[in-house]
């Protein structure tokens, strides 16, 4: 047990070399590793929180994150057979829109979702409307994540929106908006699903999203 | 003194030859341990009982701080992923060429854009700026009235969201339309009202290159005798379409202002790396963008804005830092919480604007509603900090002095950040036809101003 909270220590600390050690060690000592990766789970949400409630700043989530993806390598073979057991909230892909090249905020939403249990998969910025598309399609990814931080920049997001009614594929995915000019008459405007203020607000909102999606799932099957 | 340009291909050519570098490890190798080991080595610390600090070693510290920051870590350029990296006598060379002024705009209403000095007693040079969006119909008359503000040296129009009745969309025709319709219709307001040659930041519409260059025409558009933005990517990184930017502006001939904006909570950390960070992006605007001056927005990556106490700190110590170590024009951009014709809005516009003069910077004033909502800012925001930098200048206000009665102000609003008011659009506290203030908001404005008065500050009329 001491190593587990050893561990979690490092992951909040940002200290990857001495996680990954302290991984390898609860390996040595055959501990489960699904007690592992939930201890490591629960700490990086532990350090999500801490930025929402701006006890740490990013260099730190970032960090905490690095060595958290350090952890988990030594558990790499077991994370296949582990999966099944480990709920994962959903898989979202999310960029920042055609012809906008402002990243910080859309990266800041990425990680966490990341760091509260959502499979993400980062397309960068300046991204095609189509290429969201297809790209969510690739992943079969419940979620397209749409930044725009230019009101010239934020028909892009329409565009994703559209392009989906077009490819018959609206109800496959769930669109969520953001970015700073981006607002909630906005979203509804151009028929988003959700919408989030700010990055803090993002992981909330989603997380009530997919809950009505999976009601809605299960109420239709 | 010729610069800038300064020694613009050779170093335009290192995002070409540079040491080659992926964005991740840019950001966790180079940029976020450098910083903590600048902070360390300087023993910076925030202190928040001092948003205006008077400890001259404190801002030297911040200064030595950026620049052995950005000496070591460099600008990414993110489509080529190679370093712009520079040596310590290529920037001591860039610093000793700034002239330290420049006449800009043309005629009768050129003024005087120089570097100032802590606790200077000459006014800011104010450039007056909506810096939101708004309704095609608003354009016209939101320009009339910041260009009939007589405090306004300069003036940076709206940015519009459509061209005639068409969404604009980056990087599609529509953002040529509306970057044209942009330019046009600023100069005519500027005939207009009367200042044809007032100093001009234009085009924000134009946010693509291509946007850009299309309207740099003497005539109708964008003159050699206005000024041009060229922005950063976050942090300390620039793509080609931004370079694109800054070699047109220096061969079209117009003044470059480098846009720049840390973000107090981003990958710089806490106040300390982002007053480091405000540095080095001086650093970055004169030897990257090649620009005339830089413009300033520190914001808070929770509420978008700059008067938060940590961030009045980060002005503070930034523009105090390049005052005292550079020839440097620095303007300083308010971002505020509350939206227009509220008591909010108008503190914190007075306490960015005293905070910003009074630590050696420009003003550019401002950014209401969290720079967020369509057509929520008028010139009366504006006026008040310009009225305030006035004041302080002219009362060779001290920093120690400035920080009792920034304290006093921050008392006014500082509970209510997180739950700003939003406040009205412009177009509900001014008649568009005439382009004033309604009665009630010039009440306001007036009540507010009496208690600036009351709390020490000395208007000079």
């Amino acid at each position: 047990m001491e190593i587990v909270q050893r561990l979690v220590q490092a992951v909040q600390d940002g200290e990857d070399e001495d996680a990954l050690a302290l991984v390898q060690q609860a390996m040595a000592a055959e501990m489960d590793p699904l007690t592992v990766v939930d201890a490591l789970t629960d700490a990086i949400r532990e350090v999500g929180d801490r930025f929402e409630r701006m006890e740490v700043f990013l260099p730190e989530m970032m960090l905490a994150s690095r060595a958290m993806q350090k952890a988990l390598e030594p558990l790499a073979p077991h994370l296949e057979q582990l999966r099944e057991k480990r709920r994962q909230k959903g898989t979202v892909v999310i960029g920042t829109v055609e012809g906008d090249i402002h990243e910080i905020g859309k990266s800041i939403v990425a990680l966490l979702l990341e760091v509260n249990g959502y499979a993400v998969h980062d397309l960068g910025a300046d991204v095609n409307a189509l290429d969201f598309i297809k790209k969510a399609q690739e992943f079969e990814a419940d979620v397209i994540g749409a930044s725009a931080l230019m009101t010239t920049t934020m028909p892009g997001q329409q565009e994703i929106v559209e392009l989906l009614k077009d490819m018959k594929l609206r109800d496959r995915f769930l669109v969520m908006v953001g970015g700073t000019p981006v607002t909630d008459a906005w979203a509804e405007e151009i028929g988003a699903d959700a919408w989030a203020e700010n990055a803090m607000q993002a992981v909330a909102v989603l997380d009530k999203v997919m809950e009505v999606r999976r009601g809605h799932a299960s109420a239709t099957l | 003194m010729p610069a800038p340009p300064y020694r613009m291909w050779e170093i335009l050519e290192r995002a070409r030859t540079g040491p080659f570098c992926e964005d991740e490890a840019f950001t966790m190798e180079r940029f976020l341990p450098k910083m903590r080991e600048v902070i360390r080595k300087h023993g910076i610390e925030y202190d928040p009982g001092t948003p205006i600090p008077s400890d001259d070693g404190l801002a030297d510290a911040v200064w030595q701080a950026g620049l052995e920051f950005f000496l070591e870590v460099g600008v990414l350029c993110v489509d080529t992923h190679r370093i712009i990296t520079f040596d310590e006598s290529e920037i001591r060379e860039a610093l000793y060429l700034i002239p330290g002024e420049y006449l800009v705009g043309s005629g009768k209403d050129s003024r005087r854009l120089r570097n100032r000095h802590v606790e200077d007693q000459d006014p800011p040079f104010v450039i007056f700026s909506p810096d939101i969006s708004c309704d095609e119909e608003l354009f016209l008359p939101m320009c009339v009235a910041y260009l009939k503000e007589p405090l306004a040296d300069g003036f940076c129009a709206p940015i519009l969201e459509e061209s005639m009745g068409l969404k604009i969309k980056a990087k599609t025709p529509t953002e040529l339309a509306g970057s044209l319709e942009h330019a046009m219709s600023l100069r005519e307001a500027a005939r207009l009202v009367g200042r044809p040659g007032i100093f001009l930041v234009a085009a924000g519409t134009a946010e693509s290159d291509v946007a850009q260059i299309s309207v740099s025409q003497s005539d109708w558009g964008v003159r050699t005798t206005d000024s041009r933005l060229v922005g950063g990517l976050t942090e300390l990184k620039i793509d080609n379409a931004l370079l694109n930017k800054v070699a047109h502006y220096q061969q079209f001939g117009c003044f470059t202002g480098s846009l720049t904006g840390p973000i107090f909570g981003g990958y710089a950390g806490r106040a300390e790396g982002t007053a480091v960070l405000q540095v080095a992006y001086h650093l970055m605007g004169l030897l990257v963008h090649q620009a005339h001056y830089q413009m300033n927005f520190p914001f808070h990556i929770h509420y978008t804005s700059g008067t938060t106490r940590e961030l009045l700190w980060v002005a503070s110590a930034s523009h105090q830092a390049v005052a005292r170590n550079s020839k440097i024009i620095s303007v300083s951009n308010g971002f505020l919480n509350a939206g227009p014709a509220t008591e909010m809005v108008l503190y914190e516009a007075a306490a960015h604007a005293l905070t910003s003069t009074v630590s050696g910077a420009n003003l550019w004033e401002a950014a209401p509603a969290r720079n967020k909502h369509k057509n929520r800012a008028t010139p009366l925001e504006a006026r008040l900090a310009a009225e305030v930098g006035h004041a302080c200048s002219h009362m060779g206000l001290t920093r120690k002095a400035a920080n009792e009665l920034a304290l006093k102000i921050l008392a006014r609003y500082e509970d209510h950040i997180a739950d700003a008011p939003l406040g009205s659009e412009f177009q509900d506290c001014y008649d568009v036809r005439t382009s004033l203030p309604n009665e009630e908001y010039l009440e306001l404005y007036r009540r507010v101003r009496a208690e600036l008065a009351a709390l020490g500050l000395v208007f000079p009329y």
